[in-house]
């Protein structure tokens, strides 16, 4: 094998060898994090020291750079219990297939995201209530993804390619295959749902940069339809939510089905799509994380309704999660806006209408987002509750949630993406339909 | 080059300094603060010179040429405009920031207080010098956001709510803003003012919507524009987060009446050859502009708050200024917001003085003059009838004639001579009112104020249209765009006299206690529309029941979606 050809193996090779290192450290909770941290560390180093050898993907760079980072925020966040201790073993195994997927060429990719959807599959059963049937559907719909992922390979086009678009769909959520996004972030222990918010879609977007020029017309305008759809549907289910990961799940299916929208209207991804997968899941990500200190807390089924004026006791937390709030919902200068407005000014969007239904998207997470964290941060201080800020490990995980958005918005383009890449998606300029 | 960065810059570090900066103790802190605040009015000044005498100056921190430019176009464009509005920007600020010293002395919050207005006043520099419309959006997004923190208080529901409306509201208006970005760009393919501007009058497009339905390319992006512009000046009928936001601090309230409601007039004011270049859009800023200063006006005369009713006064007055940008008078509106901007400051930060006053002292304000009141002597009637309505019209008529003025022909010289008519009316109206002062007094002082504002309008005004237009054919081409069909235009300065000439002699009558004979219809729709201006027109309440509404539809959609809340 060649030197290029061993580096895919190598990064996904670390985080793997991270798990074993990791083991005998199970039976001490704070040595088992630090372990599973330090792989994170060493993983990241190594995904910049050789990003240059990789073959550079469609979408630029910014996925790979943007997995291990996750993986590290999602265990640095959490508290250091016995329980959590697999959580952050296995973030650091998912963290291996995905980087396989994301780097590695076609059948060892493909075999890595059978493995990691089965994987994900097996572990919701594992976390499985008589409470909670519809995890049954997340279930399916992983399964689905597996299925479809090894069609995709197995049949001829067309039907290669619409395999492959579901499998996408499942990954990266779009309506209808959206339960297994809401089933991961919902239902999955620890570090994982704060990691898998930005691994599932990152891996989705990866294998639609080789579908999505494939597909037919019509196959492309249903999905831009459903897309529209799910950017609504997203949207409204998050108003009417009063849980906050379910809020944070359906939010973030609102976000990517835009990028789903003009994924179907341009018929290519392009590294300003990846920026805004990337960021849409690592806003939602340091959410998750914020939500988890609260959890930490009060308890994991503290009612949202019963917290507040946590702005005066723990002025740390209301400073960071307000500035990813407006990360969150795309306000600049983070990085879902830059995303966000390189997408709407770079693709060509084919409706007025279309237009219309992405923007209201993008102006209802102002409305969500905001009450969540109003709710959360202001009103009255309550006597029954104990207000702790962060820990150094909480405002360490976060604050890196916050500075990354905050550079993704602010760095050039190119920083991830060669000039030559960008210019093939350069602004139309025209829009040929509607000059006279 | 390096003084127009300076200005932003040195508000930046009076931010940081009153978070972190040394001293020993806070309120040392917050003063030492304040001299880069007067430092940055300086610079200021030192700009707007700068750019009068040697064009304007542009800084870039990204490479035109190159896609691989920075998600966020950071660079400054300076001119006349800009510099105008950083000196007025500055200039406020150096009052508020000196003021809240004082106001916040010993407030366990004044620290983050203080750096939050300069961080104010950082964004609002950094808006009025953008180089393209994406740093202008961006730096206008941040505001609402700001505005939304320095307008609540953590524990305080009702201020919580006002601020939540607040941010709300100014959010649809940004999605509009947003969409008319894109559009632009997606038709002129470039965000760069100049670029923009040359290619939207190099090339017209259409858009056609459906069949049948067709506007131009400038029509459709200004109208989006024109909605973000709404948002932020409190133009109807997205007016009431402005009353909503009525319980922040004092200097709050003098920093947003006095810079951050300018944006609006600012936005159209930079955007005016892309605005000049839309009749549809001119005329629909006029309609909006009058409806809200008619109806802000009349809200506020019904209001019994203090801060409510200098609210509304402002609601009223940014109605006037986008009116005037309407009519194509741009350099009117950026006159009257400069002049507004102060006038408000002033007064917004003296209210408290006069509550204060009021709570010590239970008969302020003095209500003994009221038995005593002479009502208006013949003398003074006689001046503000002759400076209200005939001298106007001879100012009028010898521009016609000895000036040679094509009055008939252009309908800006009309707008202009219509504005000073106006004006002094109401400003003679109001000295009216001054009746314990001796007659003579007071005719006086309607002759001085007729002269002022006829001077203001005549002269100040000219040269500062002159000053930021210099070009005068490009600011007789905006009147040309905002001309109006001359019936309707006639009509409207025929019914606008004679409303101004009825309410002159309904005034006057009623202070003599003569018996006013009036319709019994129009006796009763003044007392039915008094409940509903004194309510705001309910618009709050309409707000409360969108809102209820909208999550009514959301929670029975839910309820009937099989999803996972339930």
């Amino acid at each position: 094998m060649t030197e290029g050809t061993l580096i895919p193996w190598l990064l996904a090779g670390i985080p793997l060898l991270g798990v074993l290192a990791s083991l005998p450290f199970r039976s001490d909770p704070e040595r088992l994090k630090w372990s599973a941290i330090v792989w994170g560390v060493i993983c990241l180093g190594s995904v910049v020291g050789f990003a240059g050898q990789v073959a550079m993907p469609p979408e630029g760079l910014l996925p790979l750079y943007l997995l291990p980072l996750a993986a590290i925020i999602s265990i640095l966040g959490q508290p250091v219990y016995e329980e959590h201790g697999p959580s952050w073993m296995l973030t650091l195994l998912i963290l291996g297939l995905g980087l396989s997927v994301v780097s590695s060429p076609s059948p060892l990719s493909l075999l890595s995201l059978t493995l990691l959807l089965i994987l994900i599959a097996v572990l919701l059963y594992r976390h499985h209530s008589a409470l909670w049937p519809r995890s049954w559907w997340g279930i399916g719909a992983y399964s689905l993804g597996a299925a479809f992922a090894v069609v995709s390979v197995a049949a001829d086009p067309p039907l290669s390619s619409v395999a492959s678009l579901v499998a996408c769909a499942v990954l990266l959520p779009l309506v209808p295959f959206h339960d297994g996004h809401l089933t991961a972030l919902t239902r999955l222990p620890g570090s994982l749902p704060s990691f898998i918010v930005v691994l599932l879609p990152v891996a989705g977007l990866h294998r639609l940069v080789a579908t999505m020029p494939t597909v037919p017309d019509s196959v492309a305008w249903t999905v831009s339809l459903f897309a529209l759809l799910g950017a609504s549907y997203g949207a409204l289910k998050a108003l009417a939510q009063s849980r906050v990961r379910l809020l944070l799940a359906y939010g973030s299916l609102s976000f990517f089905s835009i990028v789903w929208w003009f994924a179907a209207a341009s018929r290519m991804v392009t590294p300003r799509s990846a920026l805004l997968v990337g960021t849409i899941g690592l806003a939602t990500s340091g959410l998750m994380i914020g939500w988890q200190v609260i959890r930490t807390r009060y308890g994991d089924d503290v009612d949202p309704q019963a917290i507040s004026g946590l702005a005066t006791g723990m002025p740390h937390y209301a400073v960071l999660l307000s500035l990813l709030a407006l990360a969150a919902m795309g306000l600049p200068p983070f990085g879902v806006f830059a995303g966000f407005m390189g997408l709407l000014l770079s693709s060509p969007f084919p409706s007025l209408f279309g237009l219309f239904v992405t923007l209201l998207a993008w102006l209802a997470a102002s409305w969500y987002i905001m009450q969540m964290v109003q709710r959360l941060l202001f009103g009255v201080r309550r006597p029954e509750l104990r207000y702790t800020d962060l820990l150094r490990t909480e405002m360490a995980s976060l604050l890196i949630v916050v500075l990354v958005l905050l550079a993704l918005g602010l760095a050039p383009a190119t920083l991830f993406t060669p000039e030559g890449m960008l210019l093939g998606t350069a602004p139309t300029g025209e829009w040929p339909t509607w000059n006279r | 080059m390096t003084l127009v960065l300076l200005v932003p810059l040195l508000l930046l570090a009076a931010a940081c300094i009153a978070v972190f900066g040394p001293g020993g103790s806070e309120h040392a802190r917050a003063k030492m603060a304040a001299y880069p605040v007067g430092a940055a009015f300086l610079g200021a000044l030192a700009t707007l010179y700068l750019v009068t005498t040697g064009g304007a100056v542009s800084v870039r921190f990204y490479d035109l040429s190159s896609v691989a430019s920075f998600a966020i176009p950071i660079g400054f464009y300076v001119d006349r405009l800009s510099a105008v509005m950083m000196t007025l920007i500055t200039g406020v600020s150096v009052i508020i920031y000196t003021y809240s010293t004082g106001y916040m002395y010993q407030d366990r919050h004044a620290r983050r207080y203080l750096a939050m207005i300069c961080l104010t006043d950082f964004v609002l520099i950094c808006m009025v010098s953008s180089a393209n419309l994406m740093m202008l959006f961006l730096f206008w997004q941040v505001l609402s956001y700001l505005l939304y923190v320095l307008a609540h208080n953590h524990a305080h529901a009702g201020t919580l709510a006002g601020a939540f409306k607040t941010f709300t509201l100014l959010r649809v208006a940004d999605t509009a803003f947003l969409a008319g970005i894109a559009l632009a760009y997606h038709l002129y393919g470039t965000l760069e003012f100049q670029e923009l501007f040359l290619r939207a009058a190099e090339t017209p497009v259409v858009l056609s919507f459906w069949p049948g339905v067709e506007l131009s390319g400038a029509t459709v992006v200004t109208l989006l524009l024109f909605a973000g512009a709404m948002g932020k000046s409190a133009q109807f009928p997205i007016h009431f987060w402005l009353p909503g936001s009525l319980f922040a601090p004092t200097p709050v309230h003098a920093l947003l009446h006095a810079g951050i409601i300018n944006a609006g007039g600012f936005l159209i004011n930079r955007l005016a050859p892309l605005f000049g270049l839309s009749s549809t859009t001119l005329h629909v800023a006029f309609l909006i502009g009058t409806l809200t200063a008619v109806l802000g006006a009349s809200m506020m005369l019904a209001q019994n708050d203090i801060k409510k009713t200098l609210g509304f006064s402002t609601i009223g007055q940014m109605g006037y200024m986008i009116m005037e940008c309407g009519l194509g008078a741009f350099a009117l509106a950026v006159f009257h917001l400069i002049a507004h901007g102060l006038f408000k400051a002033t007064v917004f930060l003296n209210c408290g003085n006069v509550i204060h006053k009021a709570r010590l002292e239970p008969h302020f304000p003095h209500v003994d003059h009221q038995i005593e009141e002479p009502g208006l002597s013949r003398l003074t009637w006689l001046t503000g009838s002759m400076t209200t309505l005939f001298i106007p019209l001879l100012i009028l008529l010898v521009t016609h004639g000895v000036l040679r003025i094509p009055l008939l022909e252009s309908q800006g010289t009309v707008i202009f001579l219509f504005f000073i008519w106006i004006t002094s009316s109401q400003a003679i109206l109001t000295l009216t009112r001054l009746r314990q002062v001796a007659s003579w007094k007071v005719s006086a002082a309607m002759l001085v104020t007729l002269l002022f504002i006829v001077f203001i309008y005549l002269f100040a005004v000219e040269s500062f249209t002159e000053f930021l237009y210099p070009n005068p054919e490009e600011v007789a081409s905006y009147f040309r765009t905002a001309a109006l069909p001359n019936w309707l235009f006639d009509l409207m300065i025929v019914t606008a006299t004679v409303l101004t000439i009825a309410s002159w002699s309904y005034l006057y009558m009623s202070a003599h206690g003569m018996t006013v004979r009036m319709p019994a219809w129009i006796e009763g729709l003044r007392i039915r529309l008094y409940l509903p201006f004194m309510n705001r027109l309910y618009a709050d309440e309409l707000y409360a029941l969108t809102g209820q509404s909208i999550m009514r539809l959301v929670h029975q959609l839910d309820k009937h979606e099989r999803g996972w809340s339930r």
